[in-house]
């Protein structure tokens, strides 16, 4: 067929049709998963075929950044569908519609990862957040009526922002003849210097401000705290790992066409800068905080800026940024699941309430503990080797204010939040603060999908951290080399330079 | 031709001072229409001016020589505005290079002592007349300055009579929208000026509603006239700005010139007559963004403008 | 009169929708204002067109038809049924005051002429008014957007910064594919549509619209 790849797209919706049609609750369930299922073994199958490099004015193909990222989310939705088995509860006012959206919220996920053309993702991002919608306002009520409407207002206006930088992308690669305007990656970066420096300028401003917007990025992060701790954990987890990497996505395409155009150096700085200004927010916000599920918004504010720096610091930082990327969706899937199971224990969102989960239900506490070293970048998962390889590219291309101030301040993180939730996992178990509404029998079923996706996600995290599988690793390598070309080793003969990544 | 034009300047004059009160006259004439009546008859202005001039003036004993001449010395800066500002053709008696900021600070001139000489009868009423018509003064006055900016830049001349006439014919079709925004503010501040509807109510007799109205309340006799008439001669002096900015003739017209302004006059005294039949007066504290809006619009036309000369 | 001082005078007017969407307090008369200046834009493509010379092709007979239906009928109609269920009519004065951002909102026109003044142009716009007046819209949706208390009028201003967008989008017309375009139109539709979805449950569930009340979620 003409274009297999839109069969990513094409199958959630489908089982997303059959969410919305089917009659029985657990028939509905089931096709969620079989969604989802179907998606992760379509996305394997793809890595058995030879990449290609996408055809110019080819709106839609697997290029290696969409290919990791598509990836990504296929797991993280797997792992969510399974984890909503054991999650759900008869509340839900149109379990079709949730379940539909979700599917659909994958579909757009997937527009996004596969199209080559900046219009056209544009639409998908736009697609995923009105899909996202109405997952925030699930439980109804008036904190979470709050959430989705900070959640819509600030949206729309980064997307619409999004939207004039692409103009402006556009703008700059006008001619004067009427000749129509391609705006595929692959073209751009073709006709890379013919674009007008002061137009692209703009373009990247704006959409990084837009797409940033949608990604958490501050200052314009103001929309996270209140989504991800109003929103069900796991729609939640889908948004800080899935929703992300999509907007992510976006910013990198409009980073490619810069660099192609030499302005790699101005998209560089203003990324890098974006970036510290989410650590530095992250850092005060996170000491003090009382609810657990806003203070993992922050930290999922504080990753965003970690991956922005990454590649704003170039060829040198992109590796780790993508591994960060990585790392960055499946703890956010570990710590939200594991979040979602300490509110249906503890009934509470507020940490002072939740204590000696360790002693309550021991396998829970020792994930939500690796969970948390995770996050906080602690040997040997992930974050600590890419913040790591973040701190010596800083140091390779002699950013010394970024290093220290990167430094100092994933410290005050680290303390923070590490104060603030160790007394959830150690310290003496708490009574819940209000019976179930119902008494329903904690069944251990439930508990046993919710704790088996949190743990199949720790442990790709912890198997995936110390140590990366070469193919792993190449694909990471690729995805980097698309962003910011490849990495030059140059080896010094006084110091061996080692790469940081072991 | 420019004999026959010089030798028309007398009865031009005659013309113009003769003008306004007839024009107010229109006014009452299209509200009475409105209302269903005949209204006073068409020179009714006229003998009512003649009948002031002969009555007898009382003075209050708590005001000074600045209630005398307040009539007076806005009197004589209309009748000054008068030789600089073309009303019946684009000729005028003086003009120089700047007289644009002449005319306005004559403006000026008369509001502040019409003020003065209201605070100067230590009535409350009047005070409270007097800063309301200072504060509406002060807004309106930049959508004065600003429309003049813009013919300024339109013509490139800085002399009123200069301003109008052929050269603004030339320029019309590359500043056309900006020419519709001064006229729109120009109509906003010819409303605020002579206190109509729907900044004031000329009709009302309530004194607390008043704005310009409760500044003339203790003048009588050859003082009121010569505030009534001043008052007419202003509306006929920015409404001359306004018709000659919003419809410029052609040279070729000649002789027509003249007549042809005097129905436009007309016409422009039954619109304001239109207008205040048909709304109702703004709320006090909604008529500085009504003036704002003058302010905006006269900006919005400084913008086009340069933007256009630039290009 | 050309059509060159007819576009002038369409985007002048644009201009003056937004000053006076800052003026009006009735939420009503907003809305209304908001689908006049879409039906300019509407008819703007087509306008574009013939003062090339060339007859108004089909991809700009797509793009007005779809800015007319969703724009200044569907969008103003969904919006307008929301104000008629409840009882709110009024907008509340803003933390600047309507004079106050109505001058706020001329500055902001002043600043857009004179920035874009500095832009290097492409191609030959059709006229040099539309990227000014453009930039002005953008930053007049913004100010509405921020300044404005009732979440109807928030929409309003996010609307007129699309607004704002797409006049931009307009200098490229030919150039965009037309896919894309439409694509933007629907995405935009869908969102206002759940935005006001939004808004009738925040007036069910709270009885105002007031978004400064929505206060209750912040860090402790």
């Amino acid at each position: 067929m003409q274009y297999p790849h839109l069969l990513f797209v094409a199958a959630p919706l489908a089982f997303a049709l059959l969410c919305l049609c089917l009659p029985f609750a657990w028939l509905r369930m089931a096709s969620l998963v079989a969604g989802a299922l179907a998606h992760l073994t379509l996305v394997a199958r793809s890595w058995q075929v030879p990449a290609a490099p996408p055809a110019a004015e080819a709106y839609i193909a697997l290029d290696p950044l969409g290919h990791l990222f598509l990836t990504l989310n296929s797991v993280l939705f797997l792992a969510t569908s399974v984890y909503f088995v054991g999650y759900h509860r008869r509340k839900l006012v149109s379990q079709r519609v949730f379940l539909a959206c979700i599917l659909a919220l994958l579909a757009a996920l997937s527009l996004v990862a596969v199209s080559q053309q900046i219009g056209l993702l544009w639409v998908a991002m736009e697609a995923a957040s009105l899909a996202a919608t109405p997952l925030i306002y699930f439980r109804l009520g008036p904190r979470a009526l709050e959430a989705t409407w900070k959640f819509v207002l600030m949206n729309s206006v980064g997307i619409a922002l999004a939207l004039l930088g692409i103009f402006c992308v556009a703008a700059a690669s006008g001619s004067a003849d009427e000749a129509p305007i391609s705006l595929t990656v692959t073209d751009l970066m073709q006709n890379a210097n013919r674009l007008n420096p002061v137009w692209l300028r703009a373009g990247f401003l704006f959409a990084l401000v837009g797409f940033g917007t949608k990604m958490g990025l501050a200052p314009l992060h103001s929309w996270k705290p209140d989504a991800y701790g109003e929103a069900p954990p796991p729609v939640a987890a889908l948004l800080a790992g899935g929703m992300t990497l999509g907007a992510f996505t976006g910013i990198l395409r409009v980073v490619q066409v810069c660099n192609a155009a030499g302005l790699a150096t101005f998209a560089g700085s203003w990324l890098v800068v974006f970036g510290l200004l989410s650590i530095a927010v992250a850092a005060m916000f996170v000491v003090g905080n009382n609810d657990y599920r806003r203070l993992l918004a922050y930290t999922s504010v504080e990753h965003m800026g970690i991956m922005a720096i990454g590649v704003g610091l170039g060829a040198s930082g992109s590796y780790a940024a993508m591994l960060h990327a990585m790392h960055n969706t499946l703890n956010k899937g570990v710590l939200f699941f594991l979040a979602g199971f300490v509110w249906r224990t503890y009934h509470s969102n507020q940490i002072r309430d939740v204590a000696g989960l360790l002693h309550r239900h021991p396998f829970a506490g020792v994930l939500f503990l690796s969970g948390l070293c995770a996050t906080c970048g602690l040997p040997p998962f992930g974050m600590f080797y890419s913040e790591l390889g973040i701190l010596f590219a800083a140091a390779r291309t002699s950013h010394w204010w970024v290093l220290g101030l990167f430094a100092f301040m994933l410290s005050v993180v680290f303390v923070g939040v590490m104060t603030a939730m160790l007394p959830m996992v150690f310290g003496e178990p708490s009574k819940p603060i209000e019976a179930p509404p119902a008494p329903v029998p904690p069944q251990r079923w439930r508990g046993g999908f919710m704790l088996g996706a949190a743990a199949t996600l720790a442990a790709l995290a912890f198997s995936l951290g110390a140590y990366q599988p070469a193919a792993v690793k190449q694909a990471l390598d690729d995805a980097a080399s698309t962003v910011n070309g490849p990495l030059v080793r140059v080896a010094v003969t006084q110091r061996p330079q080692a790469e940081a990544i072991p | 031709m420019s004999v026959l034009r010089d030798s028309l300047a007398i009865p031009e004059i005659v013309a113009v001072l003769t003008l306004p009160p007839m024009l107010m006259s229109v006014i009452a004439k299209t509200k009475a229409r409105f209302g269903g009546r005949v209204g006073p008859p068409w020179l009714q202005p006229y003998w009512d001016l003649l009948k002031l001039c002969r009555k007898g003036v009382v003075y209050s004993r708590t005001t000074t020589w600045l209630f005398r001449a307040g009539p007076i010395v806005s009197l004589a800066a209309m009748l000054t505005a008068a030789t600089m500002i073309p009303v019946l053709s684009p000729g005028t008696l003086l003009g120089f290079s700047g007289d644009v900021i002449v005319v306005a600070y004559l403006f000026a001139l008369g509001r502040m002592f019409t003020v003065l000489a209201a605070m100067d009868t230590g009535s409350s009423f009047e005070g409270m007349g007097a800063s309301r018509e200072v504060t509406f003064g002060t807004m309106s006055e930049p959508a004065l300055f600003l429309s003049f900016v813009v013919l300024a830049i339109a013509t490139k001349h800085l002399e009123l009579g200069e301003m109008v006439g052929p050269r603004l014919i030339s320029v019309w079709p590359s500043v056309g929208p900006a020419m519709l925004l001064v006229v729109g503010a120009l109509m906003i501040v010819l409303l605020t000026e002579t206190c109509r509807i729907p900044v004031d109510d000329p009709a009302t007799h309530l004194e607390l509603t008043m704005i310009h109205e409760v500044m003339v309340l203790d003048h009588g006799g050859p003082d009121l006239a010569f505030i009534t008439y001043g008052a007419s001669l202003k509306f006929t002096l920015l409404g001359a700005l306004l018709l000659h900015a919003a419809i410029p003739h052609p040279a070729w017209l000649g002789i027509a010139d003249a007549p042809l302004r005097l129905l436009e006059f007309g016409l422009l005294a039954a619109i304001v007559g239109v207008i205040e039949s048909s709304m109702a007066r703004l709320r006090l504290n909604r008529v500085p963004l009504f003036l704002a809006g003058a302010t905006v619009l006269a900006g919005l036309a400084t913008v086009l403008v340069l933007a256009r000369s630039h290009a | 009169m050309n059509s060159q001082t007819i576009l002038d005078g369409a985007l002048v007017l644009v201009i003056l929708l937004n000053l006076a969407m800052l003026a009006v307090s009735r939420l009503a008369t907003c809305i209304r204002l908001f689908a006049m200046q879409s039906l300019l834009l509407a008819l703007l493509p087509p306008a574009i067109e013939s003062s090339h010379g060339n007859v108004p092709g089909l991809h700009e007979a797509l793009v007005a038809a779809g800015v007319l239906g969703l724009k200044v009928l569907l969008i103003p109609w969904v919006l307008l049924r929301i104000l008629r269920t409840g009882e709110i009519h009024e907008e509340i004065e803003p933390f600047i005051g309507f004079t106050a951002s109505v001058l706020v909102g001329a500055a902001l026109v002043v600043g857009s002429f004179a920035i874009t003044a500095h832009l290097p142009l492409l191609a030959e716009p059709v006229s040099d008014l539309l990227l000014p007046v453009s930039a002005a819209t953008i930053l007049v949706g913004l100010l509405i957007l921020i300044s404005r208390v009732k979440a109807v009028t928030q929409v309003v201003g996010f609307l007129v910064m699309e607004n704002g967008i797409y006049l931009f989008g307009l200098m490229l017309l030919k150039q965009t594919p037309l896919l894309v375009e439409l694509g933007i139109l629907l995405d935009l539709f869908v969102g206002v549509f759940i935005m006001a979805i939004v808004v009738y449950h925040i007036r069910r569930e709270f009885d105002h619209i007031d978004t400064h009340l929505l206060d209750t979620l912040k860090d402790t």
